[in-house]
């Protein structure tokens, strides 16, 4: 489990630089633009608290776009698994869970918000392993599926759910390779991949390539 | 004029650009900065995070009068209108919001076991992960405090209180007949399976006006919302097979299970100390059905079973067995809708019907029963703020019970009731802060075949000491109707409902995997039914005047975080218990009372081995008997009771699993009690018969199988 919780701080990291291109906004943008740019800034500054009220005070205007309220969700999912404090994690992950069912409730054909949901599943998991690896793995697996019907070609969800299964195959001591292949497929995925906007997710190669890299 | 117009025009857009700083601090009630606090302007972007010391500041282009909203997780969201041109160090003041996590929770009494259960003294996984439980609810309860293991018997015995004293509620609805059927000495079982229930609250005394009915306890199963996937799980095992499917669509979806035990290899290979004519044999199904609406949840939950068994019992009044044969049929259906209405309301209504079917055979007499039980509810919960929520409902209980006692010889002799009780309560919730909170309510009810009235207040408190540490009180009155071996004889003696009062005392700290409980009690008993006969027969004459007390003390400690991958708990009672009850000539403490009760049990996970040991040891102090050949009335002491057990699952693949267990691997010589014969021998001594476990061990391998897309789902849950 230490090792998944390093991984993520370690996909925390790379994300940031990926997303960074983006925070660079051109002054004539719109305010959702710029609202957009400037929380990006401060999560990239690492204020992630600042950032993800920014995103939610953008949410509570722009009720037409899932975006802000994506992105609240996985800021605090990612620090989440950034953090020791059990309390904190708890408090982080009810308000990514809140974010996140705004969303939910809109359109349940959004792959994305799907790999979202997996992701805060993904930290009650490493939360405390005992009771909810036995509860949610089950439900994880339901949800990448979903998302995989829905967008096969998602980058992100080839590869996250690549990564949450090999997870399972070290338990069982089974054999990785469908999954590393699923990863090298996904880093394909990614190269092609065009982000519908300028803030639609698009994380994930640096991370996925890091995995590729422990498959060999 | 022209001019006018266009400074008009140029102040306009001046001011149409200029931008207003906004500043203050947030700090909570006690003066404290708020730190992280979203401070903001109702409809833009506009807004800041409050820093360390509470402080915040940003600009806006708004102007005007605006509406500034200050929130923060744990705190209520705070609204106020501003005028933007003068907001500047201001101090916005935040309530802590009652609806958080951390707010006191009323704890006397009740311990409760799943997801939304605030403090988790069991988890839903543990039912079947206890070693020695085998899967029964009942079992796994028993390592609670507050409980007496009753060894010869099964049920749950709480603080006291004889079995029939703890009703059972599936999703809010009473289950009239909980056990199954069973015959003198031969321990009973929990009728359901554990798999389909999410949640269970189990209080031990101080209970809501909503349960009526009860004198000691209630114990509430809650049928799972939503089961995660679409899913075929088959059982195999040395006592006997199981199939269950769950079906899963957009809005609603269907399990069924069905099993098939028949003890009879069990039997064969293990020693036993009762001579059995036909082994243990069942038949059971359950089915439940959940529709999820916009705004609420219906259920249906079915169960039947039929099961039968055959066994020659020695008695010790002469020299031959009596052959005891039983068949047993029950049918049980539930029906519920949770639903939330309007703002704040909510809505709890339900029905249920049982149905249960004896057919004894003792030797060449046959005694056979019927009971028919149904239960109607309906309850309305109003939210009125956090601070303070009501609650108003009705239930009405129909009970029909026949009994037929065909003698081989003579004519036959038919006992029965018919009893509709109708009662009525409410509660109120109040929170007064974070820290204290109280629940004041009382529950009035008329029973027909009593023809009596009876109205029952009830009230707790709890008071958050500190974070993880909180008091709560509680006290009720409680009544009940006699049990049905005495009311089935309603129609030579009008009987009373039997009464009793709770005082309890609750502490409880909790905290990341940590649990600890103390619980001091007082229970007092009154109108309990007295005869004068040796057995219960419709020419005893009956009486309404016995009572009892009990007082103990409960400890319970759960810890999952001090030793890596081992989860453990420990559960202590003390009591201390007389009762003038039955027959009894004075108040003594009863047979199944052992003073002390000690449940040590620990489940620990092997990572390399995949697979999860766990060992149970269940210790009692000896427990009376009635000894005639003594002058003094219930002056024996059994031995002291010890069964250590051991379980194993193993991981074959994720959706394969091995399960082991055994009890009583230390092959202790367990006694519960003693049997006197009526009469006194030649020597004029009264001989006597140990009651004993039907088999000094018992084991259990089964192997479990999880068929669904996902493949990653196993019915660890199901062991």
């Amino acid at each position: 489990m230490t090792k998944l919780i390093t991984a993520f701080a370690l996909f925390v990291i790379t994300f940031l630089s990926a997303q960074g291109q983006q925070a660079v906004t051109p002054a004539t943008a719109g305010q959702f633009e710029q609202g957009m740019g400037k929380a990006f800034g401060l999560w990239k500054e690492g204020k992630n608290t600042e950032a993800s009220d920014l995103f939610e005070r953008i949410a509570a205007v722009e009720t037409t776009t899932w975006l802000p309220n994506y992105y609240v969700a996985l800021v605090n999912t990612t620090s989440a698994f950034g953090t020791k404090d059990k309390e904190k994690i708890k408090v982080l992950l009810s308000k990514a869970q809140t974010a996140l069912d705004t969303e939910m409730v809109k359109d349940q054909n959004n792959a994305e918000l799907y790999v979202m949901q997996a992701m805060i599943n993904t930290a009650w998991i490493v939360y405390d392993p005992m009771t909810n690896g036995q509860k949610l793995s089950g439900s994880t697996m339901e949800l990448y599926a979903k998302a995989e019907a829905i967008a096969p070609n998602n980058p992100r969800v080839v590869f996250s759910k690549a990564e949450f299964e090999i997870g399972g195959a070290k338990f069982w001591g089974r054999d990785t390779k469908p999954m590393c292949a699923q990863i090298d497929k996904a880093i394909g995925l990614f190269s092609t991949f065009q982000p519908e906007t300028a803030f639609s997710p698009s994380w994930g190669l640096d991370r996925a390539l890091v995995a590729q890299r422990n498959c060999k | 004029m022209k001019s006018i117009i266009t400074f008009i025009i140029l102040f306009f857009a001046a001011s149409a650009f200029s931008q207003t700083t906004i500043s203050g601090k947030t700090l909570d009630k006690k003066g404290k900065p708020i730190a992280g606090a979203n401070i903001y302007i109702d409809g833009t972007y506009d807004g800041a995070t409050t820093n360390e010391n509470g402080q915040f500041s940003f600009t806006t282009t708004t102007t005007g009068n605006q509406i500034l909203i200050a929130s923060f997780l744990v705190y209520e969201s705070f609204k106020v209108t501003i005028d933007v041109a003068n907001f500047q160090d201001k101090t916005i003041v935040l309530k802590e919001s009652s609806n958080t996590l951390d707010a006191v929770v009323i704890s006397a009494g009740t311990m409760e076991s799943g997801d939304k259960a605030r403090v988790s003294v069991l988890k839903p996984l543990d039912i079947v992960t206890t070693a020695g439980s085998a899967g029964n609810i009942i079992a796994a309860l028993q390592t609670l405090p507050g409980t007496q293991s009753v060894g010869e018997d099964g049920r749950l015995f709480v603080r006291g209180g004889e079995a029939n004293e703890t009703q059972t509620f599936v999703d809010g609805i009473r289950v009239a007949q909980p056990y199954n059927a069973t015959i003198g000495n031969v321990p009973t079982r929990g009728r359901f399976s554990p798999f389909l229930f999410s949640g269970i609250a189990f209080s031990t005394g101080g209970f809501s006006a909503e349960y009526g009915e009860a004198l000691s306890s209630v114990l509430l199963l809650n049928t799972e919302d939503n089961p995660d996937q679409n899913k075929t799980e088959v059982s195999l095992m040395t006592v006997g097979l199981g199939l269950g499917n769950t079906q899963k669509w957009k809005k609603s979806s269907l399990s069924l299970n069905a099993s098939y035990i028949n003890l009879a290899p069990y039997q064969a290979a293990i020693p036993q100390n009762l001579d059995w004519n036909s082994p243990f044999q069942s038949l059971s199904g359950e089915l439940v059905y959940r529709y999820n609406f916009n705004n609420g949840i219906l259920k249906v939950y079915a169960a039947f079973d039929s099961s039968k068994m055959d066994i020659n019992q020695e008695n010790i009044n002469g020299p031959e067995k009596i052959r005891v044969d039983l068949n047993n049929n029950n049918f049980y259906f539930n029906t519920s809708y949770n639903g939330r209405f309007g703002t704040g309301w909510q809505v709890v209504t339900g029905m249920s019907y049982g149905y249960s079917k004896n057919q004894i055979g003792l030797d060449l007499d046959n005694v056979n029963n019927d009971e028919n039980a149904a239960h109607l509810k309906l309850k309305i919960k109003k939210n009125f703020s956090n601070y303070f929520k009501l609650l108003v409902g009705g239930d009405y209980f129909i009970s029909k019970f026949d009994e037929n006692f065909v003698p081989n010889l003579g004519i036959t002799k038919t006992n029965g009731y018919n009893s509709n009780i109708a009662a009525a309560y409410t509660e109120a919730d109040i929170l007064f802060s974070k820290k204290l909170a109280a629940k004041v309510g009382f529950r009035a009810s008329y029973n027909d075949l009593l023809a009596e009235s009876t109205i029952s207040p009830r009230i707790s408190m709890a008071y958050k000491i500190a974070k993880n540490s909180q008091f709560s009180i509680a006290y009720g009155d409680f009544s009940q109707s006699p049990s049905v071996d005495y009311i089935k004889y309603s129609k030579y003696h009008q009987f009373q409902s039997e009464k009793a009062s709770h005082y309890i005392l609750n502490f409880q700290y909790s905290k990341d995997n940590q649990t600890f409980r103390a619980e001091a009690y007082y229970k007092d008993y009154s109108n309990l039914v007295k005869y004068d006969t040796q057995a219960i027969a419709y020419n005893s004459v009956f009486n309404n005047e016995g009572s009892a007390y009990a007082k103990g003390l409960d400890i319970f400690w759960r810890d999952g975080k001090t030793i890596k991958n081992l989860e453990y708990w420990l559960s202590y009672s003390f009591i201390d218990t007389k009762r003038d009850y039955k027959n009894f000539p004075t108040a003594v403490t009863p047979s199944f009372v052992a003073n002390h009760t000690l449940s040590l049990v620990t489940k620990y996970f092997i990572t390399d081995w995949r697979s999860q040991v766990g060992f149970t040891n269940s210790f009692s102090s000896g427990r009376p008997y009635n000894n005639p050949n003594e002058t003094q009335f219930m002056n024996g002491k059994t031995k002291v009771y010890n069964n250590l057990s051991f379980n194993w699952a193993y991981l074959i693949s994720p959706q394969k699993i091995l399960y082991f267990s055994v009890s009583n691997v230390l092959g202790t010589q367990n006694v519960y009690g003693y049997d006197y014969a009526k009469n006194p021998d030649v020597n004029g001594i009264y001989n006597r018969r140990a009651i004993t476990p039907t088999a000094d061990r018992f084991f259990f391998v089964g192997f479990f199988w999880t068929i669904s897309k996902d493949k990653k789902d196993n019915q660890l849950k199901n062991l």
